[in-house]
């Protein structure tokens, strides 16, 4: 019962940490995902009276990745199917060239009102047209997770840390007799402490098993496809697995090395 | 002419400052023999043994065990003299949590002996201490004569060069005294261990000659 309740006082708080950093990776891969679609739901359209070319115009804007010549009367097919006004004799008389444009990353409305107002002022360019379906809100709402999450793992991760801390101090404690025994026989470091070591290895595993069912429920559960309203968030059981093994291998650092700093701070038997 | 294990000159123990325990002490054992150390209750015994070991350092004078000095000695330099010694306490100090068995492999288990050699060295040891049958009792479910026979056999494991005992048969019934000091002295005669040995009063009938060390006034005297 009492060694119950010392593994559960380690469990929690590496079981803290592992579920914050995992947090943040889930939240990081969903926002990737989902900038990847956005990019799809956007379109700038540049109509010119002269050829332009990528180079030209990536002086005024280095986010432009893609510059693709459109065929004038789709174009104007397109215009007219999503209600944008404009003057189509006026378009068609002039016999402009149409440009797409693509950016690297997906634009806020503000960086589009911008880009406009950049495009408009290049020599040859007579409009520019652009719009978002925008799912602005809900990539917003990621941002504002990441950012939250961020800071969030770090108070979990410093207050863990001081946990883990304490409890292998009191651990520390409930040993030393032994550890102190075992140095009276000449006992090497490694081998006093590596009791200490093998229970961390043990909680660590266990936290580590505890964050990645948790996870693997959530993520499999559909609750955040439902929550996001996308059809997958980009986050699969195998990107899970990975993380798990990063995990894992952070739990264990930390625990090791509190280990090591609290046999150092021990008052010196040997 | 034997060669000296245990050197001290003008040596100086003290846990407080300026209150010394031990004070202008100068000695040497010889490798092989066996020795006493008697004095009166809180006269330095233990401190003495102490310092032996590596647990209390000099503060002055010279204190040198097979060569080494313990004067300002690294943990890791101690550790290896450690697996030298063969230690006995007077309060025992068995591990609790592990059984008979497991306290007595110790010194091998740190010496990094095979599993094999670990439990066939145990098992005669244990046969020796007359405590057959009782390898997987814990410390707890034994009687003081009993542990300190568990601690005997822990201090012969690894056939240590010297071997330090704090008054073993301090409070032990009539048997467990007679086994302790049969195998002390068998171990110093058969296998040419040093054998030091803390204690209020030196057996009558003991086989092997020895040397005797008094302690008073913090001095210590090498008396016969
Ligand atoms: N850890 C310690 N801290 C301070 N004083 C100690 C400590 N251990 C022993 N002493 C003191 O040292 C003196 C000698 O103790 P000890 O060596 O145990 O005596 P003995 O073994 O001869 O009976 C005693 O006065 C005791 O109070
Ligand atoms: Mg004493």
């Amino acid at each position: 019962m009492r060694s119950l309740k010392n593994h559960v006082s380690l469990i929690i708080p590496l079981f803290a940490i592992l579920f914050a950093v995992e947090f943040y990776f889930v939240i990081n891969a969903i926002i990737k995902d989902y900038e990847s679609r956005l990019n799809r739901d956007y379109s700038i359209v540049v109509v010119a009276n002269k050829e332009l070319t990528l180079q030209e115009i990536k002086v005024h804007e280095p986010d432009i990745a893609q510059l693709q010549e459109l065929n004038s009367t789709l174009v104007i097919e397109r215009l007219k199917k999503n209600g944008i006004k404009v003057d189509f004799n006026e378009l068609k008389n002039f016999l402009p060239k149409f440009y797409k444009v693509y950016l690297s990353s997906f634009p806020s409305s503000q960086k589009l009102a911008s880009l406009r107002n950049k495009l408009v002022e290049i020599e040859g360019v007579k409009r520019v047209e652009a719009f978002t379906k925008v799912h602005e809100k809900i990539y917003r709402f990621l941002l504002f997770l990441k950012n939250i999450s961020k800071l969030f793992l770090a108070i979990i991760f410093i207050t863990s840390v001081m946990l883990v801390f304490k409890q292998i101090e009191i651990w520390n404690l409930e040993h030393s007799e032994r550890m102190y025994i075992m140095a009276l026989f000449g006992a090497p470091l490694w081998m006093r402490n590596a009791i200490l070591i093998k229970l961390s290895v043990i909680d660590t595993i266990v936290s580590t098993l505890l964050v990645y069912l948790l996870y693997s429920y959530v993520v499999g559960s559909g609750y955040l496809t439902k929550l996001l309203g996308v059809e997958s968030i980009g986050f699969t059981s195998s990107d899970l697995f990975k993380d798990a093994l990063w995990l894992f291998a952070l739990g264990l650092i930390i625990s090791v090395f509190n280990v090591i700093i609290v046999s150092m701070r021990q008052p010196k038997v040997a | 002419m034997a060669k000296n294990v245990i050197v001290a000159k003008d040596l100086y123990l003290e846990y407080k400052k300026n209150t010394p325990i031990i004070k202008d002490s100068t000695f040497s054992i010889k490798s092989g023999s066996f020795v006493f150390i008697t004095g009166p209750s809180g006269s330095g015994k233990s401190t003495l043994l102490k310092s032996f070991y590596g647990e209390l350092k000099p503060q002055q004078g010279v204190l040198q065990i097979g060569g080494v000095s313990l004067n300002d000695i690294k943990p890791s330099k101690l550790a290896f003299l450690r697996k030298y010694l063969g230690i006995i306490f007077q309060d025992y100090k068995l591990i609790k949590e592990w059984t008979v068995k497991k306290n007595v492999m110790l010194p091998l288990l740190i010496a990094g002996y095979s599993k094999n050699v670990c439990e066939t060295q145990t098992a005669r040891l244990l046969k020796h201490v007359r405590l057959s049958g009782k390898e997987n009792y814990y410390p707890m479910e034994l009687s003081g004569g009993e542990q300190q026979r568990v601690a005997m056999a822990r201090a012969l494991a690894h056939n240590p060069v010297i071997i330090l005992a704090d008054e073993p048969t301090g409070n032990l019934d009539e048997y467990s005294s007679r086994v302790i000091w049969g195998l002390l002295e068998g171990a110093n005669e058969q296998l040419g261990t040093t054998v030091v040995v803390v204690t209020h009063s030196i057996p009558s009938n003991l086989k092997v000659p020895y040397k005797h060390f008094y302690i008073e006034d913090g001095k210590v005297y090498e008396i016969s």
